[in-house]
């Protein structure tokens, strides 16, 4: 079985943003990038499946990025994925959310897969839409936020989370599953595969390579536009105080909470 | 741009409070773009729920009570969806940032060509086309974004964020047909109530969230019944979900949810900056935790130094009394 996972290179969030004033585009080359830490929980997934199918299943990563794309690439590597396919081409910069998830389903039908795994969301973004819309792409069914995925005889079962509780629900395979936190706990790279990582493949893919319309790509092919960003300032601090006892502490809470009119 | 429809989220016939805010949100730029506001449920209840919204401005309620959405995971919607959009042509599209709302979203949007703006916490009309605001990078960046080049445009809306107004409209009823000739496979066979009825940490009004200076599980009780009193959702840190203490499902933060309630009431919790990211846009922000080097300190309205299990439920007993429930 072919398990590819799709991972996103994000800003480290301890970082100090800044957007370019041309395009409204993050200033990406100035921060650390990190693996997306929503990816991890897929991922680790996938290792897991691996693991417990044995045979002749095998994880791909799959990112679209710059060439920076390859170090977050190289994390899932020593985290244990057989290999890798980094979509790197100069015309998908300024892609939406729907335009990359054009793009990431083209770059699969190129790789091939009987399961995708995605996380639910990145940190930058925080759209959540990129996993159902490579699913619709590529006609397969969408089971997102899966807390527990079982695979078997070519069938697939995850637990849904939902808002007040989760849903069973069963697929045949090929499908895509997003991956919530609450699925397991992603592994810490070992050093044996920090170093075997050095020696996995990073394929190169382009935009020709897995045949994508330009025209669906980049700022031509996004139908959102940003027409401005503003970095938000951090709060004013407020009054602290130190009680001296609880009912001090409640009341001084409860005070402020009348003075303020939210309750 | 022909309507503006508004995706309403109903199990059983009971519905969302997000629904309301957005039946009233999507009524007032419908109003002023003169396009007739559309609502729309799907799935058994479909019809209770659609009473319900007559309650709201919205011109027409759509009920697909015959959509057999309970039975397969989102596709039947996906389907109905696409149908009533294709009959109604160019059309403004909102959707509840929930997890099926997200995957409606964006499946509708594929189908259709359409581009998305996810989290939504503003919409107003300029020069005659709709504008969101939408929080980036863990609400460290508000994003100003509009559509080009999209026949039909999907919002996805985050809970909080608009006024639900009691003011019905023409609530014009219709019904709206299963998807016809059509075979699913990703089947729901269980569906799990793990805590009915309860409001989540991302929609509720008031959020009291524990952290690691909890100590364990067996002192949530603190946080329940504050939360209780003050009619709001319980959240937590990621340090009390990892520790297992409460599901990851109330945690707040960068990998659990983003909250903006009205007031949010940190409790025994530092206030890490992947803790900052998901409640920083609450409108108040209260902070107690016995360390005064806390960061979480520095960015709250008011911060009470001392022992969160004297003054957490002393709190309760007051917010009790002045609402003349204890």
């Amino acid at each position: 079985m072919k398990i590819v996972v799709t991972v996103k290179q994000v800003p480290d969030t301890n970082a100090e943003k800044t957007f370019d004033p041309a395009n409204n585009r993050l200033n990406r080359s100035t921060i650390e990038n990190v693996l997306n830490p929503f990816d991890e929980y897929a991922i680790e997934e996938a290792l897991r499946l691996k693991e417990k199918l044995g045979g002749d299943t095998t994880v791909t990563v799959l990112t679209m990025a710059p060439e920076s794309g390859r170090d977050v690439v190289r994390k899932a590597l020593a985290m244990g994925a057989d290999s890798a396919a980094l979509l790197s081409d100069a015309a998908v910069g300024g892609s939406d959310a729907m335009a990359t998830a054009y793009a990431l389903a083209q770059a699969l039908k190129k790789t091939g897969f009987d399961l995708i795994l995605t996380g639910t969301q990145s940190t930058d973004a925080i759209c959540s839409i990129v996993p159902a819309a490579i699913a619709e792409h590529l006609g397969v069914p969408c089971l997102t936020f899966a807390k527990k995925v079982t695979v078997s005889d070519g069938a697939i079962e995850v637990q849904r989370e939902t808002e007040s509780g989760y849903l069973r629900v069963s697929a045949p395979l090929p499908a895509l599953v997003s991956v919530t936190k609450s699925a397991n706990e992603p592994r810490y790279p070992s050093l044996k595969g920090i170093m075997g990582a050095k020696k996995k493949e990073i394929a190169p893919l382009s935009l020709a390579d897995i045949g994508a319309d330009t025209a669906l790509l980049g700022d031509p092919g996004s139908r959102t536009r940003v027409t401005a960003i503003a970095p938000v300032g951090p709060r004013p601090k407020g009054t602290v105080i130190t009680a001296a006892d609880a009912t001090e502490g409640a009341r001084a809470v409860i005070d402020f909470l009348v003075a303020k009119k939210v309750i | 741009m022909n309507a503006l429809v508004i995706f309403v989220e109903q199990e059983q016939g009971a519905l969302r409070r997000i629904g309301f805010e957005m039946a009233s949100k999507g009524a007032e730029i419908a109003k002023v773009l003169a396009i007739p506001s559309v609502a729309v449920v799907l799935g058994a209840g479909a019809n209770v729920a659609a009473e319900q919204l007559k309650s709201t401005p919205v011109d027409i309620i759509a009920a697909g009570e015959d959509v057999p959405v309970e039975k397969y995971l989102l596709d039947p919607a996906v389907d109905a969806l696409e149908a009533l959009l294709k009959e109604k042509g160019p059309s403004y599209v909102l959707f509840p940032a929930s997890n099926a709302g997200k995957d409606l979203a964006a499946r509708v949007a594929v189908r259709l060509n359409a581009g998305v703006i996810t989290e939504a916490t503003e919409l107003s009309v300029v020069d005659g086309t709709l504008v969101a605001q939408s929080p980036k990078f863990g609400g460290s960046a508000i994003a100003t974004i509009d559509f080009k080049d999209s026949t039909y445009a999907v919002v996805l809306c985050r809970p909080n964020s608009f006024a639900a107004r009691k003011e019905p409209g023409k609530g014009e009823l219709i019904t709206l047909a299963a998807p016809a000739g059509k075979t699913y496979v990703a089947v729901i066979e269980e569906r799990v109530a793990q805590e009915a009825g309860a409001v989540g940490v991302d929609e509720a009004s008031v959020v009291v969230s524990g952290g690691r200076g909890l100590g364990g599980p067996e002192h949530f009780d603190i946080i329940e019944a504050l939360a209780a009193a003050l009619g709001g959702a319980v959240g937590a840190s990621r340090a009390a979900v990892d520790a297992g203490w409460i599901s990851h499902s109330h945690q707040v933060g960068q990998t659990g949810k983003s909250v903006a309630p009205q007031l949010y009431i940190a409790c025994g919790i530092s206030g890490a900056i992947q803790h900052k990211v998901g409640m920083r846009s609450s409108g108040t922000i209260v902070a107690i935790n016995k360390d005064p080097n806390a960061p979480i300190f520095e960015f709250c309205d008011l911060g009470v130094v001392g022992d969160i299990f004297q003054i957490v439920p002393a709190l309760t007993q007051l917010v009790k009394e002045r609402k003349g429930t204890g």
